[in-house]
């Protein structure tokens, strides 16, 4: 049968496909090959654009603005992605330690509340948590003492306000690392456990000879997810500083954000894009292989 | 992938065996710290919540005074004041997340139905050509996505999130549904075509009433996604009256802020829904985080 009949007869198939990707050309591959095409050959999009090459990345490299956003998303990036993995190790290794089921089933659930508050509801509690005048952080302050610091303007302070975007993530437990570790725990044999029990290995020996080896993959999926996370943050700097004072907290993303719905430099946007996804693409790429190559 | 998902409560290694009932006082002595800890992390994770719940209940004059703790008497009328502006946002949320998600479990089950169940030439060329779009961060797409809406003339209507979002959200649940449907035993199926089914009711009849809880655990990841998006609609809803939940509660915090009691009166009503949500389906929850951190 020709390649052609057999296309033919599946055509009903296809049919039933149709609906998926009418709505993955227009909203998804179109967009993305939109992005390419908009930052590498025009200045603006489609009719009105005129071809200008690399001309916006070539601008990018000399905007003093982005490479400041530059230096902040990195920084933002490594402490978010140092963070996410370490601190969620200990959680998830205490909750899978306990010998009620009960008790960890409740402590999941516990460790799940931060997924199902807003994202923004959060991020605005800790702009009222950091306001100079009445926010908690700044009583808790006077509380303990420390009234010399009780009226920092913990987002508006361009030595300050990176390290106060950092801090809204605390306890940096939020949601899906914990239970990423956690069923990476659970997936680990008891025979192994039993076996070093036997040898005598106490908790913290198994921890580091059992757990950690074995909960590698967890570490690099954690690892992955917080660096795309961190490389395209945008929602936590526009909605706690909108990247100020004085670009302390400017991003990338809210930078591309604020050139295209802005000032309406939709080619010069879609280039910073562009740049952003190639940076995740590569270290997510780079992240795989070189831990594989360690398996 | 469909393990984990079928088999939430696992097996756990029994650290010290438990050896009958009287192992209890045993357990916490050797646990406590760990509940301390744990207890630790829980209070500072819920603490700015607490602190909302209690604010929200005071007027202007009990926060001056003392704007931590609690003051009587309570002032319900905050959440009276908040809820007429906040509740609204939250039907026009209920519309379109849940427009989007009735979307998704569709076409998603009904795609990966597709790709599990027949052979077709193509099929694997189709498939990796949508789960690459898991390869691709939204910051790419972001302003060209807003172009193409904006071209096809769907900006501030509801299909300028609907549409998107049922775009969006199908890729991860035809991953996770294909890996399902593939796993279920074709005899059921190859019964039903021997009685003279249709594919379509083989599908509707059979695939889908199997596939109920993973259907669920899709459902509820797509309308979590789709209700705490924040910047999608920022930029392409522009009338208040038609503001999904987090992006009314974003306006409404910018028109009063220091106004504290009504400000985190409509915060606690805004997280409401998904409480309510998740009280209800706790255990899709949290096998879906865990699974679908897994494959991602």
């Amino acid at each position: 049968m020709t390649l052609w009949r057999r296309i033919v007869k599946a055509r009903y198939y296809y049919f039933l496909l149709l609906p998926c990707f009418v709505l993955l050309i227009l909203f998804n591959y179109y967009p993305a090959f939109l992005a390419l095409w908009g930052s590498i050959f025009t200045l603006d999009y489609g009719r009105e654009g005129t071809y200008v090459g690399l001309k916006n990345f070539r601008d990018l490299w000399n905007d003093s603005t982005f490479i400041t956003s530059v230096r902040n998303v990195v920084a933002l990036t490594l402490f978010g992605t140092i963070t996410a993995i370490t601190i969620p190790i200990f959680v998830a290794e205490w909750i899978f330690r306990l010998q009620s089921d009960r008790a960890q089933y409740f402590y999941r659930i516990i460790m799940v509340w931060p997924a199902i508050v807003p994202g923004l509801v959060t991020l605005l509690l800790w702009q009222f948590i950091y306001d100079p005048y009445y926010g908690l952080l700044n009583a808790m302050l006077s509380w303990v003492g420390l009234d010399s610091w009780a009226n920092t303007a913990w987002l508006a302070d361009p030595d300050l306000a990176l390290y106060a975007l950092m801090g809204s993530a605390f306890p940096f437990v939020g949601g899906i690392g914990v239970l990423i570790y956690l069923a990476g725990l659970q997936s680990i044999s008891v025979e192994i456990y039993d076996a070093a029990k036997l040898d005598g290995a106490g908790g913290m020996r198994q921890f580091l000879t059992i757990d950690l080896p074995l909960i590698k993959g967890q570490i690099r999926l954690n690892m992955v997810l917080s660096i795309i996370a961190g490389l395209q943050a945008l929602t936590g700097p526009l909605v706690l500083t909108n990247g100020g004072p004085v670009n302390a907290t400017m991003v990338p993303g809210l930078y591309m954000y604020q050139q295209a719905f802005t000032y309406g430099r939709l080619g010069y946007a879609s280039a910073i894009g562009v740049i952003v996804f190639i940076a995740v693409f590569v270290l997510t790429v780079f992240n795989l292989t070189l831990f594989k190559d360690k398996d | 992938m469909t393990e984990r998902v079928s088999q939430p409560t696992e097996q756990k290694p029994t650290l010290a065996h438990t050896s009958g009932s009287s192992s209890l006082r045993k357990m916490m002595k050797e646990d406590w710290w760990k509940h301390l800890l744990l207890i630790i992390i829980s209070i500072f994770l819920f603490f700015p919540f607490v602190i909302t719940l209690i604010i929200s209940f005071k007027d202007m004059n009990q926060f001056s005074v003392e704007p931590f703790w609690p003051t009587f008497p309570l002032h319900w009328g905050n959440y009276t004041e908040a809820g007429a502006i906040v509740v609204p946002y939250i039907f026009n949320s209920i519309v379109v997340s849940g427009t989007a998600c009735f979307g998704v479990v569709l076409i998603g089950s009904l795609t990966a139905y597709v790709f599990a169940s027949f052979s077709f030439p193509g099929r694997e060329l189709l498939y990796y050509l949508i789960l690459i779009l898991l390869m691709i961060p939204n910051i790419l797409t972001l302003v060209p996505s807003f172009v193409v809406v904006r071209d096809l003339r769907l900006l501030d209507t509801n299909w300028a999130l609907i549409l998107p979002w049922i775009a969006g959200g199908q890729v991860f649940a035809i991953f996770i549904l294909r890996t399902f449907y593939a796993a279920m035993p074709k005899d059921l199926f190859e019964a039903a075509r021997i009685d003279g089914a249709g594919e379509l009711a083989i599908y509707a009849r059979i695939a889908v009433p199997l596939s109920k809880s993973i259907l669920g655990v899709v459902a509820i990841f797509n309308i979590l996604g789709t209700w705490n998006d924040f910047l999608w609609p920022l930029i392409t809803i522009s009338t208040p009256d038609s503001y999904p939940l987090v992006l009314g509660l974003f306006r409404f915090q910018s028109q009063y802020y220091t106004v504290w009691g009504p400000l985190m009166a409509g915060y606690v009503i805004g997280t409401i829904p998904l409480i309510i949500l998740f009280a209800f389906t706790s255990r899709l929850f949290v096998q879906g985080l865990a699974a679908g951190g897994i494959k991602l």
